[in-house]
C-alpha cells in the first residue's frame, strides 16, 4: 500500500517533469505564431507584433507562461487553439473516442490472435510449423505499418472501389458504417504488431520452458497443457506484459500515421496538424494527453509485475 | 573490460568461448544466415550507390510515373526521376540514422539500466525516474515533437531517435540486473573480495548483454522504420535526399494512378528492417543455450 502510494506520487512527478520538457519544447518550436498568424515574417508593424504577442501571453517570462499553462491546465483549462480560437479540452475530448477505439480494437485483437500463436509457435514440435511462425512473424514486424495502410487502400480501391471515407461516422451514429471505417485502420495497425506479441510470447515461453523447475513439473507427471500454462505462461508473462505496455507505445505513435493517412479526425490527426501548423496549446495539450495515458498504462505494467511474479518485491 | 574479467575468473571460461564459436553457430542458424546476407547486401548497396544506381537520385530524366521497364527498372516517380536510383541512394540515409541512433541509445539507456539495477534505492528511483519522464512520450510522438523543434534533418532524426530509444535498453538493462543481484553467486562473488566493476562485468553483464544485443539488432529494424516513418510525415529526411519514407510520402499522392511507386520504396524498407530483424532473432538463438536446446 505504502509502495502504491509512491508510485502513484512518482507517476505524478514524472508527469510534471513531462510537462516540463513539453513545454519546452514546444517553446523552442522554430517559427511564433505571430509569423503564422501575419501569413509571413514582415506583414505586420512591430507595434501590432508586440500587440499580438501580448495577447496570446508570450511576451511574459518563460517560467511564468509555465506556472500559468500548469494552473490552467490542473483546472482542465488547455487553453485556446491559435488557429480556430476553440477551446483545446473539449477539442481533445470530441477527438479522443476515435482513438481510443482505433487503440482497443488493435491491442484486443492482437492479444487475442497473438498469445496463443506465440504459445503454439512455443511447443511446437514441427520445425516447419516453427520456422514459418518465425518467418510470417518476423516479416509482419518489418514492414512499416503505414506501408500496410497504403497497400490496403490501393488494394481495396482496385479491388471493390472503396476509398477511405471523407466522414468519419461515430459508432452510436451508424456502428455499422463506423466498423467499416475501422476496419482497414484497425487491420494495419494490428498486423504488425500481431507479430510482435507472437515473437515475444515464443521466445519468452521457449526461456521459460528451459528452466529446471519446467523439467520437474514435467518429470512427476504435470499434463503438457498444464505445464504450459499453469509453470510456463505465468512466469513467460512478465516479458509479455512489459513488451505489450511498450506496445502501447507503438501503438500510440502507430495511431498518428493510421489516423493522417485514413483521414480519421482524432487525437494523432489532431496532433499532426498542430505541428504543421506550430498551433502551440493544440500540440501541448495532445502530447500531455498521450503521455497521461500512456504514464498510467506504465504503471499498471509495473504493478501486474508483482502479482505474476511474487519474487519480485519493491521495497 | 575482458582484463577485468580475467582477473576475476580463471582464462577459458564461457564468455570468451563464446565469442571464438559465435561467428561459427551463427553461421550454422539459418534465419540468422538469411537476415546477415541481407544486411550485407543492403550495406554492400549503401557503399556501391554511386556505382550501382544508374541515375542520378535528384536528376529529373524522363517523363513522370513511368511504369517499370528495361530503361527504368522502378520506373519513375512523380517529377520523373529514377525510382530504382533513389532506392539504392536511400540505403545510405537508412543505415547512417539506424546505426547511429542505436548507439546513441545504448550508450544512453544501456549504461543507465545496469546501474540503476545494480545500485537500486534511490539512484534506482531516480535515474529510472528520469527515464521515465522520457519513456511515459509514445516514442514516435516524442520523436515527432523532437524533430519539430530541433527541425527536420538527417542528424536531428538521428539524435531524435536515440534519445526516444534510451529508456527502452535502461529497462531492458534493468530488469535482468534486478533479477540476479540479490542471487547468492553475487553475494559470494562479493564476499571473495571481487571488486564492483568486476561483479558489473563479469557477473552482472553476462545476464544482460544477450538481451540487449537483441534489443540493439531489433532497434536497429525500429529506427529504421521510426526514420521512415517521420520522413513520411515530412518531419525527417528533406527533399530532395532520397529517403525511403519521403519516396512513400510522394508516392501517397499518386499511388491511385500509379501503384508502382509505392511499392519499391515500402520492399526496400521491409527488406532491410526483415535483415536486421532476422539477424536479431539468430543470435538470440545462438547466444541462449537453454533455447537452443530446445
Amino acid at each position: 500500500m505504502r509502495y502504491l502510494i509512491r508510485r502513484a506520487l512518482w507517476t505524478i512527478a514524472a508527469l510534471l517533469g513531462v510537462s516540463v520538457v513539453i513545454f519546452l519544447l514546444v517553446r523552442l518550436l522554430p517559427g511564433t505564431i505571430v509569423d503564422i498568424l501575419a501569413g509571413g515574417e514582415g506583414q505586420l508593424s512591430p507595434v501590432q507584433q508586440a500587440a499580438v504577442r501580448h495577447q496570446f501571453g508570450l511576451d511574459r517570462p518563460l517560467p511564468v507562461q509555465y506556472l500559468f499553462w500548469l494552473g490552467s491546465m490542473l483546472r482542465g483549462d488547455l487553453g485556446w487553439s491559435f488557429r480556430s480560437g476553440q477551446p483545446v479540452a473539449p477539442l481533445l475530448i470530441s477527438r479522443l473516442p476515435i482513438t481510443i477505439e482505433l487503440a482497443v480494437l488493435s491491442i484486443v485483437g492482437v492479444s487475442l490472435v497473438g498469445i496463443p500463436l506465440g504459445i503454439l509457435a512455443s511447443v511446437s514440435r514441427s520445425t516447419r510449423v516453427k520456422t514459418a511462425v518465425q518467418i510470417i512473424g518476423l516479416l509482419g514486424l518489418s514492414v512499416p505499418n503505414f506501408w500496410i495502410a497504403i497497400l490496403l487502400i490501393i488494394t481495396a480501391s482496385y479491388l471493390f472501389h472503396w476509398l477511405p471515407a471523407l466522414i468519419y461516422v461515430p459508432p452510436w451514429a451508424g456502428p455499422w458504417v463506423n466498423l467499416q471505417q475501422m476496419f482497414l485502420p484497425v487491420l494495419s495497425l494490428a498486423l504488425g504488431l500481431v507479430a510482435v506479441v507472437v515473437r515475444m510470447t515464443r521466445s519468452s515461453m521457449l526461456e521459460v520452458l528451459g528452466q529446471e523447475y519446467v523439467t520437474v513439473a514435467q518429470a512427476k507427471g504435470v499434463p503438457a497443457w498444464g505445464v504450459l500454462l499453469r509453470h510456463a505462461l505465468r512466469n513467460a508473462l512478465i516479458p509479455i506484459v512489459t513488451v505489450l505496455g511498450l506496445q502501447m507505445g507503438y501503438l500510440l505513435g502507430g495511431v498518428v500515421i493510421t489516423e493522417q493517412i485514413f483521414g480519421l479526425p482524432g487525437l494523432g490527426w489532431t496532433l499532426l496538424n498542430g505541428v504543421y501548423q506550430r498551433d502551440y496549446p493544440v500540440v501541448q495539450g495532445t502530447v500531455m494527453f498521450f503521455a497521461a495515458t500512456f504514464v498510467v498504462v506504465n504503471l499498471a505494467v509495473d504493478l501486474t509485475y508483482t502479482s505474476l511474479d511474487p519474487r519480485i518485491r519493491y521495497e | 573490460m575482458s582484463g577485468v574479467g580475467a582477473a576475476v575468473a580463471p582464462a577459458g571460461r564461457t564468455p570468451a568461448r563464446g565469442r571464438d564459436r559465435l561467428s561459427r553457430r551463427v553461421g550454422r542458424t539459418p534465419p540468422a544466415v538469411i537476415g546477415g546476407v541481407l544486411v550485407g547486401c543492403v550495406v554492400l548497396v549503401a557503399i556501391a550507390a554511386p556505382v550501382l544506381a544508374g541515375y542520378d537520385p535528384a536528376a529529373q530524366i524522363a517523363t513522370p510515373l513511368l511504369r517499370p521497364s528495361g530503361g527504368f527498372l522502378g520506373g519513375t516517380d512523380q517529377l520523373g526521376r529514377d525510382e530504382m536510383s533513389r532506392i539504392i541512394f536511400g540505403a545510405r540515409v537508412s543505415l547512417y540514422v539506424g546505426v547511429l541512433a542505436v548507439a546513441v541509445a545504448l550508450a544512453l539507456g544501456g549504461t543507465t539500466g545496469v546501474l540503476a539495477g545494480f545500485y537500486g534505492g534511490w539512484i534506482d528511483n531516480v535515474t529510472m525516474r528520469v527515464m521515465d519522464i522520457l519513456f511515459s512520450l509514445p516514442a514516435l510522438v516524442l520523436a515527432i515533437a523532437i524533430t519539430a523543434v530541433l527541425g527536420p534533418s538527417l542528424t536531428n532524426v538521428m539524435l531524435a531517435i536515440g534519445i526516444v530509444y534510451a529508456p527502452t535498453f535502461a529497462r531492458i538493462a534493468r530488469g535482468p540486473t534486478l533479477a540476479v543481484v540479490r542471487l547468492p553467486y553475487v553475494e559470494a562473488a562479493r564476499a571473495i573480495g571481487a571488486s564492483t566493476p568486476a561483479i558489473l562485468l563479469r557477473h552482472i553483464l553476462p545476464n544482460v548483454s544477450a538481451p540487449l544485443l537483441v534489443q540493439t539488432t531489433v532497434s536497429l529494424s525500429t529506427a529504421i522504420l521510426t526514420e521512415a516513418a517521420l520522413s513520411f510525415l515530412g518531419l525527417g529526411t528533406q527533399p530532395p535526399t532520397p529517403s525511403w519514407g519521403l519516396m512513400l510520402s510522394d508516392a501517397r499522392q499518386y499511388m491511385l494512378i500509379d501503384p508502382w511507386v509505392a511499392v519499391l520504396p515500402g520492399v526496400a524498407i521491409a527488406v532491410t528492417v526483415l535483415g536486421f530483424n532476422l539477424l536479431g532473432d539468430g543470435l538470440r538463438d545462438v547466444l541462449d543455450p537453454r533455447i537452443r536446446t530446445m
